[in-house]
């Protein structure tokens, strides 16, 4: 286990999720603005046969296909630093050919890191040569090692895996789809935008690359709901007399609201971190409730990103507003509820937290070098 | 003591902040003098000068990815965490960091 934790292969996949997310957020508005106009992502643009709409949806459409490339150089740069980022690419570009896609992009990032470290470590070069390490050696062999088993050992497994787990997904009856929904609702809400998220959403952009919309319309749409939903407790807790928030975390939410329309959800973090454990029930059942009423009315976004402006690409744009709202609505009165009013005094002074109420550290969270 | 750190979240937006925020408070309350760098997103903000490390007793990293510039802090006593540590138990955290110290010594 420990040998494992050395290893950290979850810290490398988020490393590669961290330069993911802003390709992800950047081409997910380019190919939502486009589409929504009535653009197509387009394989090739021909001079004088697109209209500016197709341009934007294909250049949003055409970085997203990167994606796995993305994953596999993001891996493999964290694992070998600069020395694995060529390999890497050369091997995510291979996942993708061979039809492995995402999984076999993250572990061809693995393979590629892993592979250029122990070339540096074990392929003693003379002197003379020294200098060609870095430019030639390190990537040539790393590449052709590693690219050989992507074709030949890793691709067709995946790509099988990839196609049963799509298969499996297509066939879901009502009741799956409400209790996955809920599901990855629960999940993409507890943490917002944290590791679980982004572990959540490395999974269900997986599915959308085989043609699976659901599970990341679901997802997104409980990232962009959480936030609205924290707007519009402030109201609901009016209506029973309660002041839920102090004055800041009122003003942070005239940024967190505004934020959440466009599918970020880490705007409200600062509030739910003043109290934990309220914020994260209302998230998580919320979520529950707004994953399974997306998924089951098969809302179907065909971008990966953009919250409100996810809707215009769905097959049917009511599902994802039913989803929305059911969230929205959800979250907000279980938060109005449950979550204490604040008196006068609770409002002027600054609350602050001793020791004695902070979760205990286990020791193996920390690792002292 | 001295303490200099760095933050970084997986999206480089949020945690990040909050975590150098929760530190540096905590920090300053047990009445330490600290330092936060800060690599988001928007890239390595505050950023920790030779100087300040050389001098620093104790390097607090509170990270879910990879760091830029990690040998900086090669030969120091670094204690390493996820940055929802920092951000949950920040005081806890320092204590921490003292308890190693003083093991040191």
């Amino acid at each position: 286990m420990n040998k494992l934790k050395e290893l950290n292969l979850k810290g490398h996949l988020l490393t590669a999720i961290s330069y993911l997310i802003p390709i992800v957020c950047g081409a997910g508005f380019l190919i939502a603005i486009g589409m929504g106009f009535g653009g197509e992502s387009q394989e090739e643009l021909v001079q004088g046969q697109f209209s500016l709409w197709d341009a934007l949806a294909t250049m949003g459409g055409t970085a997203l296909g990167l994606l796995p490339v993305v994953i596999a150089a993001g891996i493999s740069y964290s694992i070998a630093e600069k020395p694995g980022i060529a390999p890497g690419f050369v091997i995510g570009l291979t996942a993708n050919v061979i039809g492995a896609g995402f999984i076999g992009g993250i572990l061809g990032g693995f393979l590629s890191g892993y592979l250029a470290l122990a070339v540096l470590k074990y392929l003693k070069v003379p002197k003379w040569a020294k200098g060609l390490m870095p430019t030639l050696i390190v990537p040539f062999v790393t590449s052709i090692i590693g690219g050989l088993i992507m074709v030949y050992i890793i691709g067709a497994p995946v790509a099988a895996l990839t196609s049963l787990l799509t298969n499996f997904l297509e066939n879901l009856g009502s009741s799956s789809l409400l209790v996955f929904g809920g599901v990855i609702g629960i999940l993409s809400g507890v943490d917002y935008g944290g590791p679980i998220n982004k572990t959540v959403f490395a999974f269900v952009l997986t599915l959308q690359a085989e043609g699976i919309n659901g599970p990341i319309t679901a997802l997104q749409l409980v990232n962009t709901a959480t936030p609205v939903g924290f707007g519009l407790a402030y109201f609901l807790a009016k209506l029973f007399r309660k002041n839920i928030y102090t004055p800041v975390e009122v003003e942070t939410l005239k940024s967190a609201v505004p934020m959440g329309f466009v599918n970020i959800v880490e705007g409200v973090i600062p509030i739910v971190m003043n109290d934990i454990i309220r914020a994260v029930v209302a998230t998580a059942i919320g979520g529950a409730a707004g994953g399974a009423v997306s998924m089951s009315l098969g809302a179907d976004a065909t971008v990966p990103f953009g919250g409100v402006l996810m809707l215009p690409t769905m097959s049917n744009p009511w599902a994802g507003v039913a989803g929305l709202l059911v969230n929205i609505i959800v979250t907000a009165l279980v938060l109005a509820l449950i979550k204490k009013h604040k008196s006068e005094e609770q409002i002027l002074g600054t609350e602050d937290k001793g020791e004695e109420d902070e979760e205990d550290i286990e020791l193996d969270d920390i690792k002292v070098t | 003591m001295k303490i200099v750190g760095v933050a970084a979240c997986t999206v480089g937006i949020a945690h990040t902040y909050i975590a150098q925020e929760k530190l540096e408070g905590a920090a300053k309350k047990a009445g330490h003098e600290i330092s936060m760098e800060t690599q988001g997103t928007i890239g390595t903000e505050n950023e920790l000068s030779a100087e300040q490390i050389a001098e620093a007793d104790i390097v607090i990293l509170a990270t879910d990815v990879k760091l830029n510039n990690r040998e900086r802090f090669d030969g120091k006593r670094i204690i390493e965490v996820a940055t929802d540590i920092a951000v949950k138990s920040p005081n806890k955290l320092v204590k921490k960091a003292e308890e190693v110290l003083a093991q040191k010594q």
